[in-house]
């Protein structure tokens, strides 16, 4: 919500695990050099994955014993056990809700890539266009869009357009300013030399600026799909009567603490799996390039 | 000079063709730049909105409480994670995948818990200022050129003339990059607590002039919190920039 990623041209920091490769050597001088059979045995992904999952599970069981023993308040820190349940009884009501929500996050999301890869790319390869346009882009981007929030209710009222204008308005300056960074940095000198070997016009853009351009709009895709998520749910949080955001707002206006953790938990799940999955394509992608 | 005139112009050609296009329209929903100076002396005045002092007041103090405890806790966990490679292997991954989710969707949580008042939203603020504070530190440790922190261990350089002559040089640029990005962040999430459910606080008060459709008064409070927050954002700027050059 707001800054993820430096304007100046920097990319957000690394989400996933980082490469291997670029840790390893940086790393043995910086800690206390006593790692032996047990610092190896976390070297392993089964390693790595088992102390995971092993703390993931201690912090259920913590919890679990935290609401048992009283020390946290079951009205507002339902026991996981309650969360489980409710995450039965509330799957056919959320469910719908949450296919309503996804809906509208592609709606703007589709927007936001259209409007921003088109923008980027004519802010990114024209001098003239970019001095001028660069401020307000980067004001734009750093301005909370909240604040303008009420007024797109206001227009579009309570639903669909709201939410869909608000997750396009989150999304589309991040894949924005990547798209105009990575057409910036597009080496003239490519351009050049195809020309000067007699490549047409499509072949210039075919061959040569779409594989320069491609890596920096799927990084602003993939940084978009999250701000698209948000937008919907923060405006169906404050202006909705359908979806999600307003349905887990509700459940904490009600006092409903296990259904809304189980709402929660959903929501985190599913934007984690995706966040991962284009990841991984993304990953991949490049391999293939 | 050219690109100086251009963007002026834009911008007085925005404002031209709102104002234009707007006339006809409903004052309620559109509202023309020529009507915000009058809408700003006007609410000086008027008694229909709360006072402002105060709710300003109170909006700085969460969102200064906020981005203290995100950055104690971001550094904290960032050079925990960082200087601990077996912990940091387990748990970057983790917080990585937590940083996947829409944050939003931990505002009604917080709301249960923390009640209405301040304390959410310093949660909120501190939950989102957080994540590019500890993502920084431990992509600045990375940066580190280990063969540096040899050579200087081997000269005998204690570890506390290790961290402040190698590593802070190296990684400080990734890591004003990162509190700077903190900052706007826990603005935005004790505003986004403050819009979504208070009591007090600008956000309050923009929902309360929201809420009677007093959109002149709106605008002027979105347009004067958006000012605001640009200038902090360029003071930050600054200081990162001046880092930058400290450290080459």
């Amino acid at each position: 919500m707001g800054r993820l990623i430096n304007p100046e041209g920097g990319s957000r920091p690394p989400s996933g695990p980082p490469p291997e490769d670029k840790v390893a050597p940086a790393k043995p001088a910086l800690e206390a050099a006593s790692p032996s059979r047990y610092g190896r045995f976390f070297d392993s992904r089964v390693g790595v994955l088992g102390a995971q999952a092993a703390s993931i599970a201690a912090v259920v069981v913590a919890w679990h014993v935290a609401v048992r023993t009283g020390v946290a308040d079951p009205l507002f820190v339902p026991a996981p056990g309650a969360v489980a349940g409710a995450l039965g009884t509330t799957a056919s009501e959320a469910l719908p809700r949450l296919g309503d929500t996804l809906a509208k996050a592609f709606l703007g999301y589709a927007l936001a890539v259209s409007l921003g890869v088109a923008g980027g790319l004519l802010i990114g390869s024209r001098r003239l266009v970019h001095a001028v346009a660069m401020p307000y882009v980067v004001a734009a981007y750093g301005v909370p869009k909240i604040l303008v929030l009420p007024w797109i209710a206001l227009i579009f009222g309570l639903g669909t357009g709201t939410a869909v204008i608000t997750a396009t308005l989150f999304a589309v300056f991040p894949i924005l300013l990547m798209v105009a960074a990575g057409t910036r940095d597009v080496d003239p000198t490519l351009i050049t030399a195809a020309v000067s070997m007699g490549a047409t016009r499509g072949q210039v853009s075919r061959k040569v600026l779409l594989p320069a351009v491609l890596p920096s709009v799927l990084a602003g895709m993939r940084i978009g799909v999250v701000f698209a998520m948000l937008g919907v749910l923060l405006a169906e949080m404050f202006a909705g009567t359908r979806g999600m955001g307003f349905l887990m707002q509700r459940m904490a206006m009600a006092f409903k603490a296990s259904e809304l953790f189980a709402a929660t938990a959903v929501v985190s799940i599913l934007s984690i799996v995706v966040v991962l999955s284009l990841e991984h394509l993304n990953q991949r992608l490049s391999r293939w390039r | 000079m050219t690109v100086l005139a251009w963007r002026l112009g834009i911008l007085v050609a925005i404002l031209a063709v709102w104002e234009v296009a707007v006339r006809p329209l409903n004052p309620i929903f559109y509202v023309p730049p020529s009507a915000l100076p009058g809408a700003l002396v006007r609410m000086w005045r008027v008694p229909e909105l709360p006072a402002l002092g105060e709710h300003v007041w109170l909006t700085f103090t969460e969102i200064a409480g906020a981005y203290a405890l995100a950055v104690a806790a971001g550094l904290w966990l960032g050079f925990l994670l960082g200087l601990r490679r077996t912990v940091g292997r387990i748990y970057e991954p983790l917080l990585a995948a937590l940083y996947a989710v829409p944050s939003v969707i931990w505002y009604p949580s917080l709301m249960l818990f923390f009640g209405l008042g301040p304390a959410s939203k310093i949660a909120f603020g501190v939950l989102l200022g957080f994540f590019p504070i500890v993502l920084s530190v431990l992509a600045g440790i990375r940066q580190v050129p280990a063969t540096l922190v040899t050579v200087a261990r081997s000269m005998g350089a204690r570890p506390w003339t290790v961290f402040r002559k190698v590593m802070l040089p190296a990684m400080a640029s990734t890591m004003v990059g990162g509190l700077r990005a903190g900052l706007a962040l826990s603005v935005v999430g004790v505003l986004v607590g403050e819009i979504l459910g208070s009591r007090a606080g600008v956000g309050y008060v923009i929902n309360y002039a929201y809420g009677l459709m007093m959109t002149r008064e709106y605008a002027v409070l979105a347009l004067i919190a958006a000012a605001a927050i640009l200038a902090v954002d360029t003071v930050g700027a600054l200081v990162e920039a001046r880092v930058k050059r400290w450290a080459g």
